[in-house]
C-alpha cells in the first residue's frame, strides 16, 4: 500500500514553502525552508536541491529528513519522515522539477537565484496528517 | 550574542521554524507562534503549541540540540543553533506577545498583496493556546537568505 494519499499533492506544488529538518553526524539539527516538495510515486518524494547548503551535506552524513507540508487550500498539515536515496540530475524528473522552480522562482522574485542542481529523491519512511494544530478564523 | 536585524525578526512579522533530533538522529520539525529574546541577547524562548511539542520536548530533555529557522516573506533568512534550556506553559504574558506577533503576521501578509483567504488562514489559523514556552541559549547564528551567502556564519 502506498503511503502518500492523493490529498497530499496539493500541498507538493510549491504554493506554500515546505520546511525542512536534517541533522548532522555530531547530531546538531538544521531547520530550513524548501521551495517545492516533488510528488515523484505513492513512496517517494523529490526535494529541490539548489545550492549546495547545510541541508545536502548533513544528508551526505545521515540520509534522515523531516519535512512539514502545507495545503494551499484547506492549510491542512503533514509531516513526512523521509530516507535519502539518490540524487538525479537529469531525466524526467529533474527536468519537471526544474521547470516548476523555475515557475517559483518568477513567482516570488528569485528568478536567477533559484536554480536546480539536483532533485534529491527521498523514500517516504511515514506520514502524518496532524492534528490539534489548526483553529477556525 | 545575537545581531540586531535577526532580534529584530524574531520579534517581527517572521515565520519560525524549530528542528530537533533524537537519540538514533531523526529528526523532527515544528513551528514557533512568536519567541522572545532576552536581555542577555543570546537566550531565546519560543512560543510552540502544546498540541505540537510532545515530540521536540522528548528530544530537547535527552539531547538539548535545538535549531530556529526566521525566514520572512522577503526570503530574509537567519537560523540559530543552540542548547536547550528550560520549558514551561506560556502564561497570560506570553499570550499577549502572541496576540500581537500574529496581528504583525497576518498585517504583513495582507501589505505585501496576500489574498485575505491566503493571509488570514496562514497567519491566524494555527494554533497558539495551550501553548509551551521553550527557552534555549543561541550559541550560533547564521544567514539562511536563499543565495551563495546561505550558510555564512554570523556569530
Amino acid at each position: 500500500m502506498e503511503l502518500l494519499p492523493d490529498e497530499i499533492k496539493a500541498a507538493m506544488q510549491g504554493v506554500i514553502p515546505s520546511h525542512v529538518v536534517t541533522c548532522a553526524a555530531d547530531g546538531t539539527p538544521n531547520a530550513s525552508a524548501i521551495s517545492q516538495v516533488y510528488y515523484v510515486d505513492g513512496d517517494h518524494v523529490a526535494l529541490s536541491h539548489q545550492f549546495f547548503n547545510k541541508t545536502k551535506r548533513n544528508l551526505a552524513e545521515n540520509p534522515r529528513a523531516a519535512v512539514w507540508l502545507i495545503h494551499p487550500k484547506t492549510f491542512e498539515t503533514w509531516d513526512l519522515e523521509l530516507e535519502f536515496d539518490h540524487a538525479e540530475t537529469s531525466g524526467p524528473i529533474f527536468e519537471q522539477m526544474d521547470m516548476q522552480i523555475e515557475a517559483i522562482a518568477s513567482l516570488v522574485g528569485m528568478k536567477g537565484v533559484f536554480k536546480l542542481k539536483a532533485a534529491d529523491i527521498f523514500r517516504v519512511v511515514s506520514v502524518t496528517k496532524t492534528s490539534g494544530e489548526r483553529i477556525s478564523r | 550574542m545575537i545581531p540586531d536585524r535577526v532580534v529584530e525578526m524574531l520579534h517581527g512579522p517572521s515565520y519560525l521554524q524549530i528542528g530537533t533530533r533524537d537519540a538514533d538522529l531523526r529528526p523532527a520539525h515544528t513551528f514557533a507562534v512568536g519567541a522572545l529574546v532576552h536581555e542577555d541577547r543570546e537566550t531565546v524562548t519560543v512560543f510552540v503549541p502544546t498540541a505540537r511539542a510532545q515530540r521536540i520536548l522528548a528530544d530537547l530533555e535527552s539531547n538539548g540540540r535545538v535549531a530556529l529557522g526566521i525566514a520572512q516573506v522577503s526570503h530574509e533568512a537567519y537560523q540559530l543553533k543552540g542548547r536547550y534550556l528550560s520549558t514551561r506553559p506560556t502564561d497570560a504574558s506570553d499570550l499577549a506577545r502572541q496576540e500581537a506577533y500574529r496581528k504583525t503576521l497576518l498585517e504583513d501578509a495582507l501589505g505585501i498583496g496576500y489574498p485575505e483567504e491566503i493571509a488570514r488562514p496562514l497567519t491566524q489559523g494555527f494554533a497558539y493556546t495551550p501553548g509551551t514556552a521553550i527557552t534555549f541559549r543561541a550559541e550560533e547564528v547564521f544567514l539562511q537568505t536563499p543565495g551563495p551567502g546561505a550558510g555564512t556564519p554570523l556569530v
